[in-house]
């Protein structure tokens, strides 16, 4: 992390020396004095687009060949390098496989997550607002929220079986809880002077609810939607793995079983590249969301 | 009551008072009430200005919630217009000492937002007449250009302005002013008082502002109130005359004004002192004031003041 830091410093001392030397030719037309800047400033991005992805370029390469010259021949099998992974990746999208594990894997997030999310937001914004029914079920809550949700997958399986309604539920159950603690935090920590603001406006309840304490408590919840989408892929994967007949974590499982190493790695990757797109999906709305609370260091510019 | 002849007074307090439940604390297991404000009686013609000084503790901002109708009195009657205020109301506005915008809105926003809904006339207004309306009264405040800026992209100063947009925009009557201007610079605050002055006249409101600083209240006000330490009672009313006041000369430093100045300040400083003794402090929104517990006597408050 203190190469930025150090390309910063390098690149500051020269830019004064730089505007010296512009100021002696006056005679030098405009656009021509701002391409130095211009070169320089693109030249630093570029560096720093470089730094960034370098641990990951590094990660692929040892991947590729660590395997090739570092590892026995007996581990080579159980770790195939990049290409051979890819390639396995690709004949899985040439049979189509992978879109149907994928698509598979995504109704079911996708379902379990958008009723956890609408459930839990709905509750959290109740249990905010009645005291009393906050004091009746928080202990409750207490005790589901702190039992994994991976506990109860056999429970799920037992009651509900091995197909659909099982995963999508252990999925909202999973998703639940982290939205409707942040609903419940957002709701709570809204900030009293605007409700008496809003309230010697003369707004009822209703009102006060619709335009101070939502809007007020959207940030937080979204918060906990972000979280909620990472674990509810990770249950998901979990789930699959137990007991399905498609889905990613199918996939990994009966490819490992079939013997399938290079298919299995595929899975896997599917299952990073997905989660890695989920997030930054669930961040940028997050951020159009909260950007009227843009931290308190951009203002300081 | 002197200005009042004629017509009825635009608002009125008759004989108000107000007490508090102090939640029971490790110190006294009993739980007490607090009198907050007793015996006040004050009559506001139309169109006045009138300004509240009173020490820490006296029960200014529980008079302004009384009158914009947040809370209820104990004891008396609040009437604005000859009817007695049930709940928070239209016809009244209060401008609080932290701005209070919604942090979401835009400036626009912000000034729209007690547009939105059903007018006083049940009517609902358009997206565009919101709009419209919203721009005019950032305009008043000076604030033209300023739309579409949230208020964290805004100073202190301008996000008193456009508070001050927000209360004048959907046209009540009365302003009630609790320290708007408390927590800005010196300057910003001057400039602010002018604006505020500027406003008032072009517009007519009647306002009630209260503040703790003296010169503030002299330099404002045509009346200036001064309450007593607690209970808050109302110890003077101070009629303010500074002759005309069109021309930039600096009123502060007229021999007039340094001798009203003078005046509510003597009344204040005893009152200042008797609450200080008293240790009183801020009462708290959930009505217990930290001052009441007996533990926090002479030791705590000499600390307190040596700092």
């Amino acid at each position: 992390m203190t190469a930025p830091t150090l390309t910063k410093d390098a690149a500051a001392p020269a830019a004064p020396a730089a505007r010296a030397a512009d100021a002696g030719r006056t005679a030098q037309p405009a656009g021509a004095r701002h391409l130095p800047s211009l070169v320089r400033s693109s030249a630093r991005r570029a560096g720093r687009g470089i730094w960034a992805s370098g641990a990951i370029l590094l990660f692929l390469l040892l991947w590729e060949l660590g395997p090739t010259y570092l590892a026995s021949p007996s581990t080579r099998v159980f770790l195939p390098p990049l290409h051979e992974v890819l390639r396995a990746l690709g004949s899985l999208l040439a049979k189509g496989q992978l879109q149907n594990h994928l698509a598979a894997s995504l109704t079911r997030s996708a379902s379990g997550f958008g009723i956890a999310v609408v459930s839990a937001v709905a509750l959290g914004l109740l249990v905010a607002w009645y005291r009393s029914l906050d004091r009746f079920l928080n202990p409750l809550l207490e005790v589901f929220r702190n039992t994994a949700a991976l506990a109860l997958l056999p429970v799920f399986t037992l009651l509900l079986g091995i197909g659909e309604t099982s995963k999508i539920s252990i999925v909202a159950y999973a998703a639940f809880f982290p939205v409707l603690l942040n609903t419940i935090a957002g709701v709570r920590t809204v900030d009293p002077l605007l409700i008496r603001a809003a309230r010697s406006l003369g707004l009822s309840n209703f009102r006060l609810f619709q335009k101070v304490i939502l809007p007020s408590a959207v940030p937080t919840i979204f918060t906990g939607i972000r979280m909620a989408g990472t674990s509810s892929i990770l249950v998901l994967i979990a789930a699959e793995m137990v007991g399905a007949k498609a889905g990613l974590g199918y996939l990994i499982v009966n490819s490992q079983m079939s013997f399938l190493i290079p298919d299995m790695y595929a899975g896997i990757l599917t299952v990073s590249l997905l989660g890695l797109l989920v997030n930054y999906l669930l961040v940028a709305v997050e951020r159009h969301f909260s950007r009227w609370r843009t931290a308190v260091g951009s203002q300081s510019n | 009551m002197t200005r009042a002849t004629g017509q009825a007074p635009k608002i009125s307090l008759r004989d108000v008072g107000k007490q508090f439940t102090v939640r029971p604390s490790k110190d006294q297991p009993e739980g007490t009430t607090l009198t907050a404000l007793e015996g006040i009686t004050l009559d506001v013609a139309a169109g006045e200005f009138i300004t509240l000084v009173g020490p820490s503790g006296s029960g200014k901002t529980t008079l302004l919630d009384l009158l914009a109708g947040l809370t209820r009195p104990d004891t008396g009657q609040v009437l604005v217009d000859g009817k007695e205020v049930t709940g928070p109301g239209r016809d009244r506005a209060v401008v609080f000492q932290q701005y209070a915008l919604f942090p979401w809105r835009t400036a626009a926003a912000n000034v729209a937002f007690g547009l939105e809904g059903p007018g006083s006339d049940g009517r609902r207004l358009s997206r565009k007449e919101r709009t419209d309306k919203a721009r005019h009264y950032l305009e008043l405040v000076g604030l033209s250009g300023f739309e579409d800026r949230y208020p964290h992209e805004l100073s202190g100063g301008m996000k008193q302005r456009v508070a001050i947009a927000r209360s004048l925009a959907y046209e009540p009557d009365v302003l009630l002013m609790d320290e708007p201007f408390a927590a800005l610079d010196a300057q910003t605050r001057e400039q602010l008082q002018e604006e505020l002055l500027r406003i008032w006249r072009s517009t007519g409101k009647t306002i009630i502002f209260i503040t703790h600083g003296i010169d503030e209240a002299v330099y404002l006000g045509q009346r200036v109130a001064v309450l007593s330490s607690r209970p808050g009672r109302l110890k003077q009313i101070v009629d303010i005359d500074l002759g005309e006041r069109s021309g930039d000369g600096d009123v502060r430093s007229d021999a007039v004004f340094v001798e009203h100045r003078h005046q509510v300040w003597s009344l204040l400083h005893d009152e200042v002192r008797k609450a200080q003794e008293a240790g009183h402090a801020k009462i708290r929104p959930d009505g217990s004031a930290p001052d009441e517990a007996p533990q926090l006597s002479k030791g705590q408050l000499s600390k307190g003041r040596a700092a």
